[in-house]
C-alpha cells in the first residue's frame, strides 16, 4: 500500500512540474520576417544560420525561429511584423530589404529589431546614426542601392555606342526615388538618356521589356530592389527572350542566365545579420551594435549569355569581375 | 591519575607535533619556494611569449598593408603619356578586384594632375586632369615615396585611410588609394593568442583601427569605447620589461604586450585573459598545494604512527611501574624496541625481581622474629638461608619461668587486672630476652620457655643462661613489689637445665614454632615447677659449666616429679638488689 502511495505521489509531482516546464522555455525565440517565400530565401537563411552559429546559437537546439513569409506581397509585411511583435519574440529579424525593416520598425518600439537591407538606413530614417543607433533597431546594409549608378556605368561600358538605356524601377520601394535621382546624375555624367519604366508586379515585367525594346534601349538597368532580386530567373528568361542585355543587383541573375549583376554580397549581409541577432539574444543593446555596411560589392558576368546575345565583353569588365560564368 | 594521563597525552602531542613539523616544514619550504620560482619563470616566459605574439601580430598587420602597397607599386612603374592609358585603367580595375580593401584609386601623372579615378561605389573618371598636386597625400608621397594618411571614420563609423605612393621617378606619377580598414578584420580576427586571447590595433592618437569585434571599431572615435584600449596601451608602456597586466573592454583582467606597425605608426596590442595566461602558473600552484596537502597528510599519518610507537613503550613502562609499585613484583615489562627504552624496561624488571627477593626476606625475617631475638633473626637472614631452623640435635640450655600464685590471682582479679599484670610482666621480660639473644620458644599465660645455643650457637651458653635468669628474676621481683603493694599475692620462680635436645621447626604452613624436645626440657620445666618465689634452680650440668664464674649453691638431692631418680639441684645465688650486684 505504501509503495502505491509513493508512486501516486511521484506521479502527481511529475504532473505538476510538466506545465511549469512548458511555461518556462529555456529557448529564446527569433521572429524572422521576410518578404518572399522560403525557396528563394534558402541561400540567405543558410548564411543567417551560420551567423547565429558564430555566436553559439543553433536553431532547434538553443533557439527557436518563428518565420513569417510575405510571399512577394510586400503589403502584407506590416501585419506579419505586428503578429511577430504580438508574440513577444526575443528579437525581430527584418530581412530581405528596406520594406521589411520599415514594417518591423512600425510594429514595435520595445523588441530589438535586426534588419538586413540594401539601402542606406539613415537616409531611409530607419536609424539616426550608423555608429550609435538609438532606439530598438540596428542591422546590416549592403551597398546595393548606392551602386545602382555603377550598374549604368557597366552597361554603358558594355554598349558604349548606345545613347539610351532602360531603367527598371519598383515604385513601391522606399529607395526608388533616390536611386532614380542617382541614376539621372550618372546618366548626365556619362552623356546618355534614361528610359525609366515602372514594375511592381510580375505581370508588368513583360511590358517593361517590350517597352525597352521599342525604345531601342542599349540595355536594361535594374534598380536595387528585393522584388527584382528574388525574381532573377524570370527576369533572366525575359532578357534572353527579348535579347535585351540587363544588369541587376543579385548574383542570382547571371546564375539564372542573365548577363550581369553588380551589388552587395547578400551572403555576407545575411550572415552578419545572424551574428547580430545572436548578440542581441546574448543581451547586447542596439546602441552598442553599430550598423554594419557590407563593403564587398561583387561584379558577376555570364559569358554564355553574352555570347547568346552576341555581345563582346570588354577586357576592362572581365578584369574587374569577381566571378565570370563561362 | 588524571594528571598522569594528561602528561602522557602531552607527550604524544609533543612527539606528534615534532615529527609532523619535521616533515612538513621542509616540504612546505620546498613547495613554496618552488612555486615562487616557478611563478617567476612562468611570468618571464609569458612576457617572452606575448612579446613574440605581439611582433607576429604586428608583422601580419604590416603584411596586410604591404600587400596593398606592393599592388599599388605596379601602377607607378611606367611614365605617363599625354593620351589616355587604357592598359593602366584595366590594371587599376584588376587591382580593385584583387584588393578588396581598396575602395577607390586615383592615378596622378608627374605633374600631379588626375588622369584616372576608379571606384567600387562611385562613377569612374578618366582624364579630368584636375590639379591635385597640393593635396596632402600627393606632397606626402612625393616627399617619402610612401605616405599613410590619418585614420578617418566614414560617416562616423567605418575606418578609412589614404595610402599614397610615388614611383621611383616623377614621370611615373603617383597613386592614391582609399583603403577601408574594416577589412583588416580578416587578419585581426584570425590572430588568436592562446585559446581566448586576441589582438587589436590602435593608431597613434589611440583610436581603434582593428578589433575582432567589428562593432567596437564601427563605433568610430567614441571616447568611452576607446578609453580601456588606451589605458591598456599605457599599461604596457609602463610595464617595461615585465609582463603588463590591465583590463580589457569587458573588464576582464588581461596580460598584454604591444608591437609597433612602422608605416602608419600604429600599435598592435595582443592580450590574453590572466586566467588563461597564468593558467599554467595556477595549475602548478594547485599541484604544489595538492602535493603539500598529500605530504602533510602522509606526514600526519607517519607522525601518528611513530608517536604511537614511541609512546606505547612509555605507556607499558608506566603501567609496569604502577603494578610494581602496587606490590605486583612478579610483573614483567615486555619491550622489544632494541633501544634505551628496552634497557630501561629490563632494569625495571631487574628492580622488580630484587624487590621481590627483598620482600621475601622481609617476610622471612618477620616470621623468624616471632621466636628469635631480632639480632639473631637478622643474623639468620644475613646468612641467606634458614637451614639453622632445620631439626637437629644439639646442646642447649633450657630456661623455664612462671609466676607463682597467678592462677589463684587470675581467678579473683578482673580481666583488666590480669591483662595489666601480664602486660607489665612480658614488657619487662621481652627486653631482657632480646638483650641476651635468647630464643623464645613458647609462652602461655604466665609461663615461658627460652632456649640458649639454638638455633644459633653462642659462646658459653650456660653462663649466658645464668645471667639471663638472674636478670629476669631481679626484674620480675621489682614488678612483684608493685603488685604486692596493690595486694596481689604473686611470686616468680625459674628453672634451667643444660643438655642435648632435638631442636627445629614444628607446625604447619605459616604457623611454625621453633622448639626443643628432649629430657633437658622436661628437667628444666620440673626445676622451675619446684622453684619457690625468688628462686632460680639449675641442674648439675649448668653448675659445672659456670663453675668459678658464677655462684651456684647445691641444695642437695631432690626428687622431681616425673623422674624416678633424684637429682642434685643447684640454687643460683644472686644479690637481692640488682644495684648491689
Amino acid at each position: 500500500m505504501r509503495r502505491r502511495d509513493v508512486l501516486a505521489w511521484l506521479g502527481a509531482a511529475a504532473a505538476s512540474t510538466l506545465p511549469a516546464r512548458a511555461q518556462s522555455p529555456a529557448m529564446p525565440v527569433i521572429g524572422y520576417l521576410a518578404p518572399e517565400s522560403p525557396v528563394p530565401f534558402e541561400s540567405r537563411l543558410k548564411a543567417f544560420r551560420e551567423g547565429l552559429a558564430d555566436v553559439g546559437y543553433v536553431e532547434g537546439r538553443n533557439v527557436a525561429i518563428e518565420y513569417r513569409w510575405a510571399d512577394g506581397r510586400y503589403d502584407r509585411l506590416p501585419s506579419l511584423a505586428a503578429d511577430l511583435a504580438g508574440r513577444n519574440v526575443s528579437v525581430l529579424v527584418a530581412s530581405g530589404g528596406a520594406p521589411s525593416a520599415v514594417a518591423a520598425k512600425a510594429a514595435t518600439k520595445t523588441i530589438t529589431i535586426v534588419f538586413e537591407m540594401g539601402g542606406d538606413p539613415v537616409a531611409l530614417g530607419v536609424v539616426d546614426s550608423l555608429s550609435r543607433p538609438a532606439g530598438n533597431i540596428t542591422g546590416v546594409s549592403s551597398l546595393s542601392v548606392e551602386v545602382s549608378r555603377k550598374r549604368l556605368e557597366f552597361m554603358h561600358e558594355l554598349r558604349p555606342t548606345a545613347s539610351s538605356f532602360g531603367v527598371a524601377v519598383n515604385p513601391t520601394s522606399p529607395t526608388s526615388g533616390s536611386q532614380v535621382r542617382n541614376l539621372q546624375m550618372a546618366a548626365e555624367a556619362l552623356g546618355v538618356q534614361l528610359h525609366v519604366m515602372n514594375a511592381s508586379t510580375e505581370g508588368e515585367f513583360e511590358a517593361m521589356f517590350l517597352s525597352a525594346t521599342q525604345a531601342q534601349a542599349g540595355g536594361l538597368v535594374f534598380t536595387s530592389d528585393p522584388y527584382f532580386a528574388f525574381r532573377s530567373t524570370k527576369l533572366a528568361d525575359l532578357c534572353l527572350r527579348y535579347s535585351m542585355p540587363a544588369v541587376t543587383q543579385s548574383r542570382d541573375f547571371p546564375a539564372a542566365g542573365g548577363l550581369m549583376s553588380y551589388g552587395g554580397d547578400f551572403i555576407q549581409s545575411h550572415r552578419r545579420a545572424g551574428n547580430y541577432a545572436g548578440r542581441v539574444l546574448n543581451g547586447e543593446k542596439p546602441s552598442s551594435l553599430p550598423v554594419q555596411l557590407v563593403t564587398k560589392v561583387e561584379l558577376v558576368v555570364n559569358l554564355k549569355t553574352a555570347k547568346a546575345l552576341s555581345i563582346t565583353i570588354p577586357p576592362s569588365l572581365i578584369s574587374g569581375a569577381d566571378m565570370v560564368i563561362e | 591519575m588524571t594528571r598522569q594521563r594528561l602528561r602522557i597525552r602531552g607527550l604524544f602531542q609533543k612527539y606528534f607535533l615534532v615529527l609532523f613539523l619535521a616533515v612538513v616544514i621542509p616540504l612546505a619550504t620546498n613547495g613554496v619556494s618552488e612555486a615562487w620560482f616557478g611563478y617567476r619563470d612562468q611570468r618571464a616566459t609569458l612576457d617572452q611569449l606575448l612579446g613574440v605574439e605581439a611582433r607576429s601580430a604586428g608583422a601580419r598587420i604590416q603584411g596586410f598593408l604591404d600587400d596593398i602597397t606592393n599592388q599599388l607599386g605596379w601602377l607607378v612603374q611606367l611614365p605617363w603619356a599625354e593620351e589616355p592609358d587604357e592598359r593602366r585603367r584595366i590594371d587599376a580595375l584588376r587591382l580593385l578586384r584583387q584588393v578588396p580593401a581598396i575602395v577607390n584609386l586615383t592615378l596622378l601623372d608627374g605633374a600631379g594632375r588626375e588622369r584616372l579615378y576608379v571606384s567600387r561605389i562611385g562613377l569612374n573618371r578618366t582624364e579630368t586632369r584636375t590639379d591635385r598636386s597640393a593635396d596632402e597625400a600627393v606632397t606626402g608621397a612625393r616627399a617619402n615615396r610612401l605616405w599613410y594618411g590619418e585614420v578617418r571614420y566614414y560617416r562616423d563609423s567605418e575606418p578609412y585611410m589614404t595610402i599614397a605612393m610615388a614611383g621611383n621617378r616623377p614621370s611615373v606619377g603617383i597613386v592614391v588609394a582609399e583603403v577601408n580598414l574594416k577589412l583588416i578584420w580578416d587578419v585581426i580576427s584570425s590572430i588568436k593568442i592562446g585559446e581566448t586571447g586576441h589582438a587589436f590595433v590602435l593608431d597613434r592618437p589611440g583610436r581603434l583601427v582593428a578589433h575582432p569585434d567589428i562593432s567596437l571599431v564601427l563605433r568610430g572615435a567614441d571616447e568611452a569605447t576607446l578609453a580601456p584600449f588606451r589605458e591598456l596601451r599605457e599599461a604596457i608602456g609602463r610595464a617595461g620589461a615585465d609582463v603588463a597586466t590591465g583590463w580589457d573592454a569587458e573588464g576582464i583582467a588581461v596580460a598584454a604586450a604591444a608591437a609597433p606597425v612602422a608605416g602608419p605608426d600604429w600599435t598592435v596590442v595582443v592580450e590574453q585573459p590572466l586566467s588563461e595566461a597564468f593558467g599554467p602558473i595556477y595549475a602548478a600552484l594547485w599541484r604544489t598545494v595538492g602535493l603539500l596537502l598529500a605530504g602533510a597528510a602522509f606526514a600526519g599519518l607517519l607522525a601518528y604512527v611513530l608517536a604511537s610507537r614511541m609512546t606505547k613503550p612509555i605507556h607499558l613502562l608506566e603501567d609496569g611501574t604502577e603494578r610494581i609499585g602496587a606490590g605486583q613484583f612478579d610483573h614483567r615489562i615486555h619491550i622489544e624496541t632494541g633501544d634505551e627504552l628496552q634497557r630501561l624496561a629490563e632494569s625495571f624488571n631487574a628492580m622488580a625481581a630484587e624487590l621481590a627477593v627483598s620482600q621475601e626476606r622481609q617476610e622471612r625475617i618477620a616470621k623468624l622474629k616471632r621466636f628469635l631475638a631480632p639480632q639473631v633473626a637478622e643474623l639468620v637472614d644475613r646468612t641467606g638461608d634458614d637451614d639453622v631452623l632445620e631439626g637437629r640435635r644439639t646442646e642447649v640450655v633450657t630456661i623455664f619461668g612462671d609466676l607463682r600464685g597467678f592462677t589463684a590471682f587470675s581467678a579473683r582479679a578482673t580481666p583488666e587486672e590480669v591483662m595489666s599484670v601480664l602486660s607489665e610482666y612480658y614488657d619487662a621480660l621481652g627486653g631482657i630476652i632480646t638483650k641476651y639473644a635468647a630464643t623464645l620458644t613458647s609462652f602461655s599465660g604466665d609461663g615461658l620457655m627460652l632456649l640458649i645455643n639454638a638455633p644459633v650457637p653462642v659462646a658459653e651458653p650456660a653462663l649466658r643462661a645464668v645471667d639471663l635468669a638472674v636478670e629476669m628474676q631481679l626484674c620480675v621481683q621489682k614488678l612483684i613489689v608493685g603488685w604486692q603493694r596493690r595486694g596481689y599475692r604473686i611470686g616468680f620462680g625459674m628453672g634451667l637445665a643444660m643438655g642435648p635436645a632435638t631442636v627445629g621447626r614444628i607446625g604447619y604452613e605459616s604457623r611454625f614454632d621453633y622448639t626443643a624436645i628432649g629430657s633437658v626440657v622436661n628437667l628444666a620445666a620440673r626445676l622451675c615447677a619446684s622453684a619457690a618465689d625468688r628462686e632460680i634452680l639449675a641442674d648439675a650440668t649448668v653448675a659445672e659449666a659456670v663453675e668459678g664464674q658464677r655462684v651456684l649453691n647445691p641444695m642437695g638431692m631432690r626428687r622431681l616429679k616425673g623422674y624416678d631418680e633424684e637429682f642434685l639441684v643447684y640454687h643460683v645465688a644472686y644479690a637481692e638488689r640488682p644495684d648491689a650486684a
